[in-house]
């Protein structure tokens, strides 16, 4: 839920293409890289629409798609879209929109939201399913308000690692000297908040229709996310009895921006799996 | 002039370690920390406190609803109008049932009408939005906020005004039968206030329904803008605000000598902008509450109301509060007045931690040495707003 971090290195500046897609009269802005399978990411409400080093390595094997929700970022706010469960309608137009009949989704926080909702709606579109520290269900894990909590406050629960938590935290300070950002960034927490303030980031509904799901899914988290902590992922685990559970050491929030090695090495291994279709991966 | 007296019944038993702290004093200050027993005593001293202003001779008292906070203890403003009913004359202006954070706007329209008919027309209707706080209090989506309210407003008016049943399918509304029993003593409703802090567009808003609109808690620079902004708005409705719909609520402390009354008010101003005020900006002005334009300008202030600590003397000094000698009180009022063109003032002369017998000294000075001479000032019928506007 904090800023991802910025592009990588020397020669970053061709990592990725980016194009405005509007969808039903709807324009989001896509960032997109690299060929093979379509793979959607969807981002969490943190996010302030930057590319980050994981996505260009998942490039290297998929066609990586990476939208600002309507209502972040770059892209323009969605008109009649009060849930998520509009929004998982609105990504099914996107997928139609560019073509891409299956696909890889992979959710982070608020994305993981999405990714499950929209995977309940056509299930057999979506190939593999991947949750990284989704919100969207409610387990009795004691969990900070995002919403009582500043922008330092925020990226201070969002990572594990000191420096990078330090990084995180100056930036967010820095923020609010920088009015387009800082008005990026409130803009981004507006949607959030529109979608999620009640029932707190949850659907009630969703338990009940997760059953529909038949991609392989992975629960892959943080091990030490103080914003939605790993009693979470049992929680997914519970309800998604044949997904696969990932838990990353020394991550937060963030493990595809904190642990890229480690969480990718887990990702990688999951989408080598079997061919698509291919029911369960339990362990 | 038109004068009220406003009671915001704090709570004034806080630990001293929560006062000298930095702890929200809403939403989260436990409510283990309300004694019901002092509670209780409370109340019976602030409705008296409340009808001592109608018996001193002012038009009407004031109410108002918050959640959650040792702030104000009247979640229910209605419940409070209902038991001064009885006890009053005067008016009695509920500033405000906060709309949107009600499930049911009937209930509003119903409530407010029957306290009308009761009261034989002494009501007079605030409408507000609530504040931040109250919807972490109430986990009700802020974002949407400004929508419910203006169309909650919409359905209650029409409620009073036009014969039920109808049907009314709004956004945030469904109803199959809206025709509330009784319909409101006044006609075609009783009169509707505005208080607001200086939004531009609660100015224009209020403006263009000829609703009274009620500053409150301003720099008096801001004060004059919103005075000024609702004048202009006004004509470019096709009308002339006449003083009266123009109204100013702050604390006000009266004593025999100018410092004895800054000093004993500083003691419970501090208490009430930088201990019952208190809470974080995030919960102040939660996602969407304001206006993005607003909320970038609002959140990245270093200072503001509630979340930085405010000196007492400055708050006198720029107007958010008036304290001193009669003489002294009467002289800052007349020309505030003169500069602003209010013609509806509503002191709140019970805040922070004042005690009974200071209160009762403070309200009986001004009854008695300051609301006279104020009179014949922002009369509609003798000064036109318009014609008060300091120039430029």
């Amino acid at each position: 839920m904090s800023a991802a971090a910025s592009t990588s290195g020397a020669g970053a500046e061709e990592e990725y293409e980016e194009r405005d897609v509007t969808v039903r009269g709807t324009r989001v802005r896509l960032l997109a890289a690299g060929s093979g399978e379509p793979l959607l990411y969807l981002h969490g409400s943190g996010d302030l629409g930057l590319w980050f080093p994981a996505l260009t390595r998942l490039a290297r094997t998929h066609r990586v798609y990476r939208p600002d929700h309507p209502g972040f970022s770059g892209s323009d706010d969605g008109d009649g879209i009060d849930s998520v469960h509009d929004l998982a309608f609105f990504y099914l137009d996107l997928l139609d929109e560019i073509a891409a009949d299956e696909v890889v989704v992979v959710g982070s926080s608020l994305g993981g939201w999405i990714a499950a909702d929209l995977a309940t709606i056509e299930p057999r579109r979506v190939s593999r399913l991947v949750l990284v520290n989704a919100v969207g269900v409610r387990a009795e894990v004691p969990t900070p308000d995002m919403f009582t909590h500043s922008p330092v406050e925020l990226a201070e629960l969002v990572y594990h690692d000191d420096d990078l938590r330090s990084a995180a935290m100056r930036r967010a300070r820095e923020m609010e000297d920088d009015p387009a950002l800082f008005e990026r960034y409130l803009r981004n927490q507006i949607s959030t908040a529109h979608l999620g303030w009640n029932p707190y980031m949850h659907d009630p509904k969703l338990p009940a229709r997760l059953h529909r799901i038949t991609a392989p899914t992975l629960i892959l988290w943080g091990a030490s996310d103080r914003l939605v902590p790993a009693g979470y992922a049992q929680r997914w685990a519970e309800l998604l009895p044949k997904a696969e559970v990932a838990v990353i050491d020394d991550a937060g929030h963030l493990p595809l921006i904190e642990r890229p090695d480690a969480a990718l090495g887990v990702l990688r291994a999951f989408l080598g799996q079997g061919g698509s279709g291919a029911k369960g991966s339990t362990p | 002039m038109r004068f009220f007296g406003f009671h915001l019944m704090p709570y004034p038993y806080l630990p001293e370690s929560h006062v000298a702290g930095r702890d929200s004093s809403w939403v989260t200050l436990s409510n283990a920390t309300f004694d019901p027993r002092r509670g209780h005593d409370l109340y019976q001293r602030y409705l008296r406190e409340l009808v001592y202003y109608d018996e001193q001779g002012f038009d009407g008292v004031c109410v108002n609803e918050h959640h959650q906070t040792a702030y104000g203890l009247m979640p229910s403003p209605n419940v409070t109008a209902a038991l001064l009913v009885p006890q009053t004359r005067g008016k009695i202006a509920i500033l405000g049932n906060a709309l949107p954070l009600r499930d049911h706007p009937m209930r509003v329209a119903e409530e407010i009408a029957m306290l009308d008919v009761i009261s034989g027309g002494r009501i007079i209707s605030g409408f507000v939005r609530g504040i931040g706080a109250e919807y972490h209090t109430f986990s009700m989506d802020p974002t949407a906020s400004r929508e419910r309210f203006h169309e909650a407003h919409d359905l209650i008016i029409k409620a009073w005004t036009q014969p039920g049943p109808f049907e009314w399918y709004g956004k945030h509304y469904k109803l199959r039968n809206v025709n509330p029993w009784p319909r409101p003593f006044q006609q075609p409703h009783p009169p509707i206030w505005s208080p607001s802090q200086g939004s531009v567009e609660t100015v224009d808003w209020a403006a263009r329904r000829r609703y009274t609109y009620v500053q409150t808690y301003s720099d008096i620079d801001m004060v004059k803008r919103a005075f000024d902004g609702y004048r202009e708005a006004a004509q470019r409705h096709g009308y002339t605000a006449r003083p009266s719909q123009l109204g100013w609520s702050i604390p006000v402390y009266v004593a025999d000598t100018d410092e004895q009354a800054r000093r004993e008010a500083a003691v419970h101003l501090g208490f009430l902008f930088n201990a019952l005020m208190r809470m974080p900006k995030d919960v102040f002005f939660p996602a969407g509450y304001l206006t993005l334009k607003s909320a970038t300008r609002v959140l990245a202030a270093k200072r503001g109301l509630g979340t930085s600590t405010m000196d007492p003397e400055r708050l006198m000094d720029r107007g958010y509060a008036v304290a001193g000698s009669p003489a002294t009180v009467r002289q800052r009022l007349a020309d505030y007045q003169r500069e602003l063109g209010f013609g509806t003032f509503s002191g709140i002369f019970q805040f922070g931690s004042l005690g009974h017998e200071e209160f009762l000294r403070s309200v009986t000075l001004f009854a008695e040495q300051v609301m006279p001479a104020l009179r014949p000032l922002g009369d509609d019928e003798t000064s036109p707003a318009s014609a008060t506007t300091t120039p430029g």
